[in-house]
């Protein structure tokens, strides 16, 4: 598995984060993972509105073969829940995707979304503060203006790192249904938020109005038969933009072409496979997650059992397809039945889009090696948790013999299951989340 | 603990859910591939309807599962119905192995030989809190009436086989005299359709803002004022919800009526608990207060 040359990669452990018990909190659910894009700060958002971001050690010159650690570096609150009067019903505050701006001062800003609302936050430290008032004692009370008889000019000294976030923009009321997706434009001025049936187009520093580009919803809702999943930004181009759906399409918009981008430019989409049909076919072709690959060629989706990359440039149908769980195909209505069929996968890419993860059940993930054609199953568990010990690579037998050292899928863990992963965006280093822990991993080093 | 056994007619308890998910998959369909095709379609039909009919949360459900799960609903209740038009075809096929690229869907299935068991529908679920909220600001709203019609359309989809509705059909009529053309859809002021089809409207509808320009035009001034209420959770609201409904039907409200609003009352709303039956004891309260 290369991120770049010939050689397998291997992987170990290197650090987990969150608590280990079995009981698991309801508000520690990680529900988001984002690397920035120097791969120095790790966010993650859970569903207590929660964000927390760990930032990256500098490299130890005495251990060169041991890449820095993360750490927390900053947590704050960023979603209360909320009440809609309206309608009676409670707004979750869970974090549903954070996005990083490219850094362009000394602070850090990310946007991190809930279902309704859109903040950026400023993220900034301060090592030094101003010392030797005139007016003021060092403990901040008031001195007795006639006791000053001289005048200095206060100075700045050093003092304990301390990072500090605050909310600089609150983008609301703009999104009737879910919102699903942000994604910043290229442009680094606009940035797009998807829900159910619309996307808006926002200016960063407007939080007023929005540009609503795309709207699928039908003058009567009884006629709704689909709804938007995903949406993103293409990362050079700043006039183009994809939205996925639940019946496993993707348009591809131009924002030069109408204000209002209904009418697409291109329309991927896979004729289905008249031999896997079944009662759950279009539930499982609904896309979870759209990726654009780092060079802006590729595109890659998540839909419940597999992985497809296209050509931009191909709409009939995927260059390459990726089984993440082909065993589960037999099990679909139990799968229903249990509601884990309506699980929602992400999928990211490597650095230089040569491989693609994605996560799975019983805490495995998987990546998908395009250039050697090979494919690894990986799991995320305290007990292969020693540092630096490589990862064994999983075997899920789906009927049959079992052989050694393989699951059969009977004994998968249907509440283990991996939504978020991420991949550093110049090294192999992955952050994977489990229900409640992050685990971060790195390929090993000799 | 009891699973779901296909022609045992037990159902499976909501508890048993957390073991199947813990312990892997022992549903009855997948560890039974032979199951004949109208079986394993009564099957996901059923799972479909308990789904819908299950959102009772304090949260709006996600119209993206909403939508699947209608879609999946009218897959299978479009391939009864061609079935019901067309037995002769379908019973001529006799190739039990042949995926059936026309109207069988699943592969491996028996064409479908006798009529479908129509399951008796569950009796009025308790409210999710977006239906709660639509009886609130609208009484008329298609809050009860269109989840009771929606398992009116759904029997009464199947009426050559199906059991009675589990409702008075006065439920149904009483939707029409509320409002002719206002539903749930607030860009729907054209389109009269029919009171049973409004099942969708109670899935979707909890999203939008009900279009209150035509409910108005149709009432009298002082009707609207009757039932509009500016303390949103002030137990009045049930009172004149309660007592707005019962004079406007031609039967007596029976006890099925009040049943649902007792049902969902008694729901802690957001930590507020309203009890049908203290109504009258607050009721009470409030005129010694107002006449105070």
């Amino acid at each position: 598995m290369a991120g770049g040359g010939g050689n397998d990669v291997q992987w170990c452990f290197s650090q987990v984060k969150g608590a280990i018990d079995d009981d698991v909190a309801e508000a520690d659910i990680i529900s988001t993972v984002e690397f920035n894009h120097s791969g120095e700060l790790l966010a993650t958002g859970d569903k207590g509105g929660r964000v927390v971001i760990f930032q990256q050690e500098p490299e130890n010159k005495s251990q060169p073969q041991c890449r820095g650690e993360y750490n927390v570096y900053s947590t704050f609150q960023s979603h209360e829940p909320e009440f809609d009067y309206l309608k009676s019903l409670e707004i979750e505050e869970k974090i549903n995707k954070i996005r990083w701006l490219p850094q362009k001062n000394a602070a850090q800003f990310l946007l991190s979304t809930n279902d309704k609302t859109i903040k950026l936050w400023k993220i900034s430290e301060r090592d030094k503060r101003p010392e030797g008032y005139n007016l003021k004692e060092e403990d901040g009370r008031y001195r007795d203006p006639t006791t000053v008889t001289t005048l200095r000019v206060p100075v700045f000294r050093p003092m304990d790192l301390m990072v500090e976030a605050s909310p600089r923009r609150v983008f609301a009321n703009a999104h009737t249904y879910h919102i699903n997706s942000i994604s910043v434009n290229s442009d680094y001025e606009t940035y797009l938020s998807a829900d159910d049936l619309r996307v808006n187009l926002w200016h960063l520093e407007i939080t007023d109005r929005s540009f609503n580009i795309v709207d699928i919803k039908p003058a009567n809702m009884e006629e709704l038969t689909e709804v938007i999943t995903a949406a993103e930004f293409h990362p050079n181009q700043c006039n183009t933009f994809v939205y996925s759906s639940s019946k496993g399409t993707i348009r591809l918009c131009d924002m030069r072409a109408s204000a209002l981008c209904d009418k697409h430019s291109k329309l991927f989409e896979e004729p289905e496979d008249p031999s896997n049909r079944s009662f759950f076919s279009e539930i499982i072709s609904s896309i979870s997650d759209v990726k654009f690959s780092h060079n802006g060629r590729y595109m890659m989706t998540r839909d419940y059992l597999s992985v497809k990359i296209w050509d931009l440039n191909m709409e009939s149908r995927p260059v390459e397809t990726y089984q993440v769980h082909e065993y589960l195909r037999s099990k679909l209505c139990s799968l229903y039945e249990n509601d884990c069929i309506f699980d929602k996968f992400e999928c990211c890419w490597n650095g230089n889009d040569s491989v693609v993860m994605t996560g799975s059940y019983n805490n495995f993930f998987r990546m998908f090696d395009r250039g050697q054609k090979k494919d690894v199953t990986l799991e995320a568990s305290r007990e292969s948790s020693k540092p630096r010990a490589v990862l064994k690579p999983r075997k899920v037998c789906g009927g049959g013999k079992r052989k050694k050292d393989e699951i059969s899928v009977d004994s998968l863990d249907f509440n283990k299951k991996i939504l978020h992963t991420a991949w550093h965006p110049q090294e192999n280093i992955i952050a994977v989340a489990t229900t409640n822990n992050l685990y971060i991993f790195q390929d090993k080093l000799n | 603990s009891l699973r779901y056994m296909l022609g045992r007619g037990v159902k499976r308890k909501l508890s048993d859910y957390d073991e199947s998910m813990a312990a892997g998959l022992p549903g009855p369909f997948d560890s039974s591939p032979a199951l004949p095709y109208p079986q394993q379609r009564q099957l996901v039909l059923n799972m479909c309807l308990r789904k819908l009919q299950s959102c009772c949360l304090k949260v709006e459900p996600s119209l993206h599962r909403s939508v699947l799960l209608s879609n999946t609903l009218r897959q299978i209740q479009g391939e009864m119905l061609n079935e019901d038009c067309n037995t002769s075809p379908l019973a001529v096929q006799s190739d039990r192995n042949a995926y059936s690229v026309d109207t069988s869907p699943y592969i491996g299935g028996n064409p479908p030989a006798t009529p479908a068991h129509i399951p008796d529908l569950p009796p009025l679920p308790l409210y999710s809190q977006a239906e709660e909220a639509n009886l609130m600001t609208m009484p008329s709203d298609n809050g009860m009436s269109s989840t009771v019609s929606s398992h009116v359309r759904v029997s009464g989809f199947m009426k050559d086989m199906s059991p009675p509705p589990a409702f008075p059909s006065w439920a149904e009529n009483e939707e029409l005299d509320f409002f002719s053309s206002s539903s749930s859809s607030s860009e729907d002021e054209g389109n009269d359709h029919p009171a049973g089809s409004r099942s969708l409207d109670s899935l979707f509808g909890s999203f939008e803002i009900p279009n209150s320009t035509s409910y108005l035009t149709d009432l009298a001034f002082d009707d609207i004022f009757e039932d509009i209420d500016t303390s949103m959770y002030d137990s009045s609201d049930f009172t004149s919800v309660l007592s707005f409904t019962a004079p406007r039907s031609s039967v007596s409200p029976s006890e099925d009526s009040l049943k649902p609003f007792s049902t969902c009352s008694s729901l802690s709303t957001n930590g507020i608990q309203i009890c049908v039956t203290d109504l009258n004891d607050l009721d009470h309260i409030m005129e010694i207060l107002v006449e105070s």
